[in-house]
């Protein structure tokens, strides 16, 4: 009875999150899903059912394929900067810096994941300028000819990757640098007493130890590289005139789709395709690092 | 009753009092702007046309004291989102204005208020519209918007930098654009442009860059899609036009090198004397002026013609907010207002029989756009709903091939990429059930 009772209560004190979890997470998801068998132009109140016909149309279009396959470089060029660098800084401020610097270096790594997106890539527009950015200048110095970074087919992506890698660094750092905190300090002493020199610390007590952190960060890196929008929006985006190249990815296609092409159900598809991946990729990180973990 | 007693009776009553006060207060103030004001909004996907919309508010405070208009003027694209999602849920502005094309979507749907009798009248009156703009603002015969202004098209070029290089003319044919765009653009020591010659719209995203390659192809005699007989579409343009205007492009970028995809661009490049000429419209002419007014610059008509866009005000909701937002769009139809526009913004207005002489004679450029050759031709984007599909598609098909030097020298590769474009408009068209056989 009073078990009953304890679930029950657990239940009611649960019940109010869950509600909230369902309204705004579970039934935008089912809508979606809902949405993506339907043609559906927003302005009409007929939805007429078309079965995978939007998913079928899909598969021959070439813009989505090419906002897919931009937006998976973009996401993985993005995890395999981020994840690295993010570490190796974390151990710099951890283990070298026992001044009262270290406040400074980590607010300073930080300060990029807070920094309001649209003025950042703003002032990344500036830096990659062709003409009179400092990116080129420095370039310059070494005698490289000046790269039209926002216009061409691949540097633009390139572009793309910097800018969220940049704003990605901080937070990967301060999970990493929380990760570092927690690792049992014996471990290095009895390393340090059997000889291991400190990158040899690094690399088979703190990394390996340190798996749990980089499949959080992992996962959230690769989740968000694939959700890229403003970045590519803002690097190409101008009053008039010249702006950059377009870099389309997965998002920019699905709103284009929905308020300029008014084509909802389409749009719908491409957002589910998007979940499909996400949850594979993130499921695959999951598997592999847990593995390895366990090895 | 002793003194204490009293106090704290007195204390609870002045408290009574006081909340009670307080809440009536409340209550006047929360009724206030119920009894004595009126808010309509005016959304735009022009920021240039704000102080436009205020000066029509202000100009409506003689006859509606109570009146307040909120105008809300954005960048187009944003404009346009806002518009499919504030309509779809009730929560638009009263008075939206927006281009034929894209209105005719939310016309079909039933999102737009059928004017009242006396605004249909004012529109149908052959004397303050012509056939073109009545329609434009119609739907299956009805009225259901006020016609504004139109985007409509001339040449701007730098008369300084004509001089310097010995042109006396503007460019009369597209292959006169070329050899001026080769002559004026200035290069630096390492051969490199510094001053396009010709600014194309070459990167960007939206429908904008398969806009202006319409614009020039339009000048050869090809359209990127045509209606047919049968009132249906198609896309038929690769042809030896198509490739005439796609080849011009390329020439410029890739062979003659008098633009680059990354230089300056547009107006703005044109204010900053960093292009020689361009084709925009003539809200040029006011930002001009309040950005660039020493520039030394003129206008002229293109070879062969231009594109027409027709913007009208459209009104949603009803009540005594509709009807402020149709005396609205209707004062905003007034002679006074649309000289005002014409002459602080630039955007021309679709009224007929305006006097534009008093304005002609102070900013002369105005005269390409209202003074043309009787030959002179227009063409306007379809009122057919995957228009705006048809142009982002094919902008990100042309953004490919004028990154494409290959492209330049070889005829066969320019044929086979207008081809591709001209079948996917056709599949589109396909697809809504609108392609002519």
């Amino acid at each position: 009875m009073l078990r009953r009772k304890r679930w029950l209560f657990a239940m009611l004190a649960i019940l109010p999150t869950l509600a909230i979890f369902a309204w705004v997470r579970m039934y935008p998801i089912a809508e979606t899903l809902r949405l993506s068998l339907h043609k559906w132009d927003i302005l009409s109140k007929n939805k007429p059912f078309i079965g995978l016909g939007n998913f079928q149309e899909l598969m021959g279009d070439r813009l989505f394929h090419e906002a897919l396959l931009n937006t998976t470089i973009i996401a993985f060029g993005v995890l395999i900067i981020t994840i690295p660098t993010a570490m190796i800084l974390a151990a710099m401020i951890h283990y070298r810096t026992r001044s009262r610097a270290s406040g400074f270096y980590e607010t300073a790594i930080f300060l990029p994941h807070v920094v309001s997106l649209v003025p950042a890539a703003m002032a990344w527009k500036w830096i990659f300028d062709a003409r009179l950015g400092p990116l080129n200048a420095f370039l310059g110095m070494f005698g490289i000819e000046p790269q039209a970074w926002l216009f061409d087919p691949t540097l633009s992506v390139i572009s793309v990757i910097v800018l969220c890698s940049w704003q990605a660094l901080g937070y990967a750092v301060l999970i990493y640098l929380v990760g570092f905190k927690s690792l049992p300090v014996s471990l290095y002493e009895a390393a340090k007493l059997d000889g291991a020199s400190g990158p040899q610390s690094f690399w088979f007590l703190s990394i390996p130890m340190l798996k749990p952190i980089t499949l959080y960060v992992s996962v959230v890196t690769l989740v968000s590289g694939f959700n890229v929008y403003a970045q590519a929006f803002v690097l190409a985006s101008d009053a008039q005139g010249a702006p950059g190249r377009q870099v389309r990815v997965l998002v920019l296609d699905m709103l284009e789709n929905s308020f300029r092409n008014y084509r909802v159900g389409y749009a719908a598809s491409e957002a589910v395709v998007l979940l499909v991946i996400v949850l594979v990729l993130t499921l695959i990180q999951f598997s592999l690092l847990r593995e390895r973990g366990r090895s | 009753m002793t003194i204490s007693t009293l106090r704290r009776r007195t204390s609870s009553a002045a408290l009574r009092h006081a909340l009670l006060g307080s809440a009536m207060g409340l209550a006047v103030i929360a009724a206030a702007p119920a009894i004595s004001a009126q808010e309509i909004s005016v959304w735009s996907g022009y920021p240039e046309l704000a102080p436009f919309y205020e000066h029509v508010a202000e100009g409506m405070k003689a006859d509606y004291p109570d009146l307040s208009v909120k105008v809300e003027a954005i960048a187009l694209r944003e404009h346009e989102k806002r518009i499919a999602l504030g309509l779809t849920s009730g929560e638009a502005a009263e008075v939206i204005e927006l281009g034929t094309s894209t209105a005719t979507r939310y016309l079909e749907n039933e999102l737009f208020n059928a004017a009242p009798e006396a605004v249909a009248a004012f529109v149908q009156d052959p004397a303050n519209f012509n056939d073109f703009f009545r329609d434009s603002a119609s739907y299956g015969g009805t009225v259901y918007g006020v016609p504004l202004f139109r985007g409509q098209s001339a040449l701007y070029y730098n008369t300084e930098m004509f001089e310097a290089a010995g042109l006396t003319e503007p460019p009369a044919t597209m292959a006169d654009y070329t050899k001026y765009a080769e002559a004026l653009t200035q290069r630096d020591a390492n051969g490199n442009p510094s001053v396009s010659g010709w600014s194309l719209r070459l990167s960007g995203g939206g429908q904008g860059i398969a806009e202006k390659f319409w614009i020039n192809m339009f000048q050869y005699g090809e359209s990127l899609v045509e209606q047919t007989a049968d009132g249906k579409w198609k896309a038929d343009f690769a042809n030896a036009e198509g490739r005439a205007a796609l080849k011009q492009y390329l020439e410029n970028v890739h062979t003659l090198k008098t633009v680059t995809v990354e230089m300056p661009a547009d107006a703005e490049a044109f204010e900053r004397e960093q292009t020689a000429m361009f084709i925009r419209e003539s809200w040029v002419i006011g930002d001009i002026a309040s950005k660039a007014p020493d520039l030394p610059y003129a206008t002229a008509t293109l070879p062969r013609g231009s594109i027409v866009a027709p913007v009208s005000l459209w009104i949603s909701g009803e009540g005594a907010e509709a009807e402020a937002a149709w005396a609205f769009a209707e004062a905003a139809n007034s002679p006074e207002n649309l000289l005002w526009l014409l002459d602080n913004v630039g955007w021309l207005p679709n009224r007929s029989g305006l006097d534009y002489s008093a304005i002609l004679q102070a900013k002369p450029a105005l005269a390409a756009f209202v003074e043309y050759p009787d030959t002179y031709e227009f063409f306007s984007l379809p009122n057919i709903g995957p228009v705006e599909e048809i142009l982002t598609r094919t902008a990100a098909r042309l953004t490919d091939a004028f990154a494409n030097a290959s492209l330049a020298a070889d005829d066969a590769a320019i044929d086979g990429v207008l081809m591709a474009m001209q079948d996917e408009i056709n599949a589109l068209l396909q697809r809504e059930g609108l392609l002519a056989q």
